[in-house]
């Protein structure tokens, strides 16, 4: 097992807790955070999945954004580790796909088929509620360690915080407003990624990565700019003439 | 019209709702519409009343239903202040979920609006914008005389029946009247992407392609999330003139 540098780990707080200001985007800073837990843990890809209105789960951001994994991630509306974590929730794990597909048919026959024989559910925990999970998977079969674990278990707990944005959330109506402004932002993105998609002739994770770097580049928020690409607005016109390279 | 065939998540709010209204409406010896699916938000969730207000244009909604004269002075009220919980969510995009008018911070939020509403008899109101990113297509309200919060179980419920009042207004714009099942493909990210294809590949805004797609799995009789999943993989392409290749 690879062990997590410490001073890595900092680094990758500090950086957490950086985007954390009063004008940060809520899918960038859970994009940055499943990008960083491929880097921090022994995993190929790391997604967040969001309890939706009427109780299914939703990605809102992952590691990649190939179009195939993002099935895998769709697929647990009906089945898989993230589904029963957030059952259950607890944390939970297939070591090996190959020998036990745990219960879930087809999504182990996706996971394998997409080279993963590993996969952990992790719940995220608002006091008694349940309202969403970190999803890792490895192409190597096998646990996380307790340190990988904790490490793991950091990574929800920042992501639950950032989520919520205040520090405090006294008020049930409030985590559903800002649930379900996470989820709508995701939606927004998604439909930006297809129009760039289209415009430049990209594939999706490219175009995902030509929003993201415009908006970095110009200091902007993510689903703001997603939302001007679809509204064609002029502030994003540069995006098409001059498309950030990779 | 796609179904959830799977057990587990069969049992969610959403499925509970679909299969409450569909019962209430079998009764009746009638199907689902928007005003139904009020009626039913109403006496389920405890409310006083609902409205549901459709989007006419950029900025512009008109009521649809009203399920009491209560609900439409509300309305009639945020367009005569030009404030109010309805025009914040739109302008947020998210629910606004106000339990109680006088509560500190409300009048300051809506100085002009608040004190009406109490003054109307309602103290409590919760608003939850119908969209699908940013295909605008409405707003649910639900309204309370006792200020009162949405206890989180009926928040979770007054969520799906704004999610089914969406589905049913989408079915509507393209012409579709069957309540046989709830289409879910609105979970779909390829949808979404497909969405923001058609838009660039017709040249036309966001709500016009979601449509133009609506209209074609329609005239097809296949599920919006294949018709998606074939412009998103690039073996369909919208052509304007009505066209495809």
């Amino acid at each position: 097992m690879v062990q997590v540098a410490d001073g890595q780990l900092v680094d990758t707080f500090v950086e957490l807790a950086d985007t954390l200001t009063d004008d940060f985007d809520v899918i960038d800073f859970l994009h940055l955070l499943a990008a960083r837990s491929v880097e921090l843990l022994p995993v190929d890809a790391a997604g967040i999945l969001l309890a939706g209105p009427s109780g299914a789960l939703q990605l809102v951001a992952s590691s990649d954004e190939h179009v195939r994994l993002l099935e895998l991630f769709q697929l647990q509306r009906d089945e898989g580790p993230c589904l029963d974590a957030f059952h259950t929730r607890n944390p939970v794990s297939a070591t090996d796909l190959e020998l036990d597909d745990a219960g879930w048919p087809s999504f182990a026959a996706a996971a394998l088929g997409h080279g993963f024989r590993s996969v952990h559910a992790l719940p995220m925990r608002l006091r008694s509620e349940v309202i969403g999970a970190l999803n890792l998977f490895s192409a190597r079969p096998g646990e996380l360690s307790k340190e990988n674990l904790q490490v793991a278990r950091a990574m929800v707990d920042v992501a639950t915080i950032g989520l919520l944005q205040a520090r405090t959330i006294q008020q049930h109506e409030v985590l559903v407003e800002q649930l379900q402004t996470a989820l709508s932002s995701r939606v927004v993105i998604e439909q930006a990624k297809g129009f760039i998609a289209e415009r430049l002739n990209l594939e999706m994770d490219e175009a995902f990565a030509v929003l993201r770097r415009f908006a970095r580049n110009h200091s902007r928020k993510l689903s703001v700019v997603a939302a001007e690409v679809v509204s064609r607005s002029e502030t994003v016109r540069d995006l098409f003439r001059n498309p950030p390279t990779r | 019209m796609e179904a959830s065939q799977d057990g587990r998540s069969d049992d969610t709010p959403l499925s509970r709702a679909w299969r409450r209204v569909k019962d209430e409406a079998h009764l009746l010896r009638s199907t689902v519409t928007v005003a139904s699916l009020c009626e039913s938000a109403v006496a389920w969730l405890g409310v006083a009343g609902a409205c549901v207000l459709v989007s006419t244009g950029p900025g512009s909604q008109e009521v649809r239903v009203a399920t009491d004269d209560l609900a439409s002075v509300l309305a009639e009220l945020e367009v005569m202040v030009g404030e109010g919980p309805v025009r914040s969510a739109r302008e947020l995009g998210s629910p606004v979920l106000v339990g109680d008018f006088d509560a500190a911070g409300q009048s300051r939020r809506w100085p002009l609006y608040a004190p009406l509403a109490v003054q109307a008899g309602v103290h409590a109101q919760f608003v939850l914008p119908l969209r699908v990113g940013l295909v605008d297509v409405g707003t649910v309200v639900y309204h309370r005389k006792a200020p009162v919060p949405l206890e989180p179980v009926l928040l979770a419920d007054a969520l799906a029946y704004a999610e089914l009042t969406l589905l049913l207004l989408l079915d509507e714009q393209v012409g579709v009247a069957g309540d046989e099942s709830v289409d879910l493909s609105l979970r779909s990210a390829q949808v979404h992407q497909a969405t923001g294809m058609v838009a660039a590949q017709l040249d036309v805004r966001l709500d016009d392609a979601f449509a133009a797609l609506r209209a074609r799995a329609f005239a097809e009789q296949r599920p919006l999330s294949d018709l998606a999943a074939d412009v998103v993989n690039k073996r369909l392409r919208f052509e304007p003139e009505g066209g495809t290749r």
